[in-house]
């Protein structure tokens, strides 16, 4: 049998989940300029901002700073920033980062920790982030409810269960991180755990310097290398979510050995270890892996010879690496996140070379290479967007679970 | 019997983009597609003598809205000197000046201005004993009334910096003279961005500037092309310009040698354009 068109409930939670979507990406907007915005009349905004409201998601108010234009000024609706939140946790190799996020996408609060390299011990990580957690929740207001929580993790994830497959800089084996801290939480959520660089494309994507661009390549360089494609607006996940391992594409046949066994993988020949191995300079445990690209780049601009040519040699390999990927995927836009942003403005002239002698003409003609607006925070920031998709999606049906035990509480 | 040719509405909806695609674009343009087609700055045939001297041959130049236009040149080339008769400092002795395609005559830097081209010079020409905000608006103060509006100053000047992600600036209130390096070249932009200004020279704006410092200036130097600024870096560091840049223009012995795309040439190239005035195809017919 044939589907009907969606139902009028369906419309109702669509349109709702537009509306937030949009002010909570583009920030307070005035029903006339909602109205224009998502083609619905202005009766049908007032409906359902009413709504909205209701759930406390959103609130409405008079128009700050003085209006210059006559006539009865719209109301502003401006989500609720501080009620409604989200926590994003980021799990990387060197650091430990925790924040709550509010409505808006503002960062409320946040806990940071360094890890030092070596033994990853899963509890005690988990014990870890859910302490910082509980410290931000226990700060947020009485009447503020968390919505979401998500972590970005530098390893391939199955889409399907939140299963770490492998993650070739910390040792975890088939371990679900995402179900011991929601049990280690108690706010009765599930937590979600998604790839560090798809979480970064993604929030490159929505909230830094890919705004409006809906074809890009995010390459995120920490200890390892990883990138996020957005194909159409939307991030090209694969059959199991575990899609965009750009560092294992391999780029020099026979070339280094790569930690997850192959030779000349692009992380192999580009990432933190090749790069000081090159420099000639050891990796020390006291010195972060960022710090450390951050020498390198700060020599070969002072004129140390080894420093610049590790970096050429590095930037070649990158740019060969990005070649392929506007072959494939035409992007709009290439962006170099994580350490690879220090590496691509230290050696951008053997990135574009490489780019314009390997890449066809047609498709990198028109590409963009770019750094990372949100720095370091890219990868904290997706998690909390991805944190916020389940609300963005049916806003009252999700405010309405949530609430409702705590009523019945009273 | 011949095979079918499958008629227009059996394509898929892949097939019949790429039409409209072809359709919009002229393949005899040589500019990427999407591009607005008059530059907002168009040298053409621009001659400079001093004296028995003649510093620019024939010199042309555009620079387009939305992109980074990167001049290039070894010492002596005539950058500085192009520079000086785009921002009406020098007068040229002859060739055609269009801005936005109508032709102007720049006599003085402040025709220059009220044009909307603004030139960031090497020594920034900031006052160090005058707060951010007194330099921002240093000769183009705002008044209400009788008095300056210093409130409403700080506020325009405070916004600017925020439009553009500066966040090393605490307060708009410093003095210059205790700013680093990379916060004067800033402010120095941001003057420019503050008069909305449509055109920015940059001349050599990472040269005294560290590493860090030098990554936060060209990621600024890119954010105000992608605003919609046309911006014209001079650069002697080919890495700044590859990083940045859309398009290179580049003088050997004041000639424009060429004018070409980044994403076409190697870094190899430009060296060899900028030293010998040709590279390949490119550059001065042999």
């Amino acid at each position: 049998m044939m589907k009907a068109g969606p139902s009028p409930e369906e419309i109702r939670r669509h349109n709702l989940g537009t509306l937030l979507r949009f002010v909570h990406l583009r920030g307070p907007s005035s029903r006339a300029t909602l109205a224009e915005a998502m083609g619905l009349n202005r009766s049908t905004i007032m409906a359902l901002t009413a709504d909205l409201t209701a759930a406390g998601l959103v609130r409405e108010e008079l128009p700050r700073g003085p209006g210059r234009r006559a006539g009865r000024p719209s109301l502003v609706v401006r989500p609720e920033g501080t009620r409604v939140y989200v926590l994003a946790f980021d799990l990387g190799v060197d650091r430990l980062a925790v924040a709550r996020v509010g409505l808006g996408g503002t960062i409320l609060d946040r806990r940071e920790a360094t890890r030092t390299r070596g033994e990853f011990d899963p509890n005690e990580t988990v014990g870890a982030l859910a302490g910082a957690a509980r410290a931000l929740t226990r700060k947020a207001g009485r009447d503020a409810v968390c919505v979401g929580a998500a972590m970005a993790f530098p390893g391939t994830v199955r889409r399907s269960d939140d299963v770490i497959r492998f993650a070739p800089n910390l040792e975890v084996g088939d371990v679900s991180l995402g179900d011991a801290l929601s049990r280690r939480l108690g706010l009765g959520l599930p937590v979600a755990v998604c790839n560090d660089a798809n979480l970064g494309a993604l929030a490159e994507h929505v909230r830094g310097v890919g705004i409006g661009c809906d074809d890009l390549i995010y390459l995120h360089g920490d200890v390892g290398f990883g990138g996020g494609i957005v194909v159409g607006g939307r991030l090209l996940g694969g059959q199991d979510g575990y899609g965009g391992e750009i560092g294992h594409m391999v780029v020099n046949p026979g070339g280094r050995l790569c930690g997850c066994g192959a030779r000349g993988c692009l992380e192999a020949e580009v990432g933190e270890r090749t790069l000081l191995a090159y420099a000639g300079r050891a990796e020390s445990p006291d010195v972060s892996g960022r710090d450390a690209i951050r020498a390198v780049v700060d020599a070969a601009d002072r004129g140390d010879v080894q420093a610049r040519d590790a970096l050429h040699r590095v930037g070649d390999w990158l740019g060969r690496g990005v070649a392929n990927l506007v072959n494939i995927f035409n992007p709009g836009m290439v962006v170099f996140g994580g350490t690879l942003r220090d590496i691509y403005l230290g050696s951008a002239a053997q990135v574009r070379s490489a780019l314009a002698t390997n890449a066809l003409s047609a498709p990198r003609e028109n590409v963009k290479l770019r750094t990372a607006e949100l720095g370091d925070d890219a990868t904290l920031v997706g998690a909390a967007e991805f944190a916020f998709a389940d609300v963005l999606a049916d806003p009252v049906e999700v405010l309405a679970r949530l609430r409702s035990p705590e009523e019945s509480r009273v | 019997m011949p095979f079918a040719t499958p008629g227009r509405e059996n394509r898929t909806g892949t097939l019949s983009d790429h039409d409209r695609f072809s359709l919009a674009g002229d393949a005899s343009r040589w500019e990427p597609p999407g591009m607005p087609a008059t530059p907002l700055l168009d040298l053409r045939g621009i001659d400079k003598s001093f004296g028995p001297v003649k510093v620019l041959h024939e010199v042309a130049f555009t620079a387009y809205p939305g992109e980074v236009t990167a001049l290039v040149g070894d010492n002596g080339a005539g950058k500085t000197t192009l520079v000086n008769c785009i921002g009406g400092i020098h007068p040229w002795d002859a060739g055609d000046f269009l801005f936005q395609g109508e032709p102007v005559r720049v006599n003085s830097p402040r025709e220059a201005a009220d044009l909307g081209i603004d030139i960031v010079h090497q020594d920034l020409a900031l006052c160090e004993n005058l707060s951010i905000v007194q330099n921002m608006f240093l000769g183009r103060e705002r008044r209400r009334g009788l008095a300056l509006d210093d409130a409403g100053m700080e506020e325009l000047a405070t916004t600017t910096l925020a439009g553009l992600s500066v966040r090393t600036v605490t307060s708009v209130r410093t003095p210059v003279a205790s700013l680093s390096g990379g916060q004067r070249q800033t402010v120095a932009i941001a003057r420019a961005v503050l008069w909305e200004s449509r055109v920015i020279v940059l001349d050599e704006p990472a040269a005294a500037l560290g590493v860090a410092q030098t990554q936060q200036v060209l990621e600024l130097v890119r954010r105000l092309a992608d605003k919609g600024l046309a911006v014209v870096l001079i650069s002697h560091n080919m890495n700044d310009v590859f990083a940045v840049s859309d398009r290179i223009a580049v003088l050997y012995l004041g000639r424009m040698v060429a004018q070409v795309p980044t994403a076409s040439v190697t870094h190899a190239q430009v060296v060899e354009l900028i030293t010998t005035g040709r590279s390949g195809e490119l550059g001065l017919a042999r």
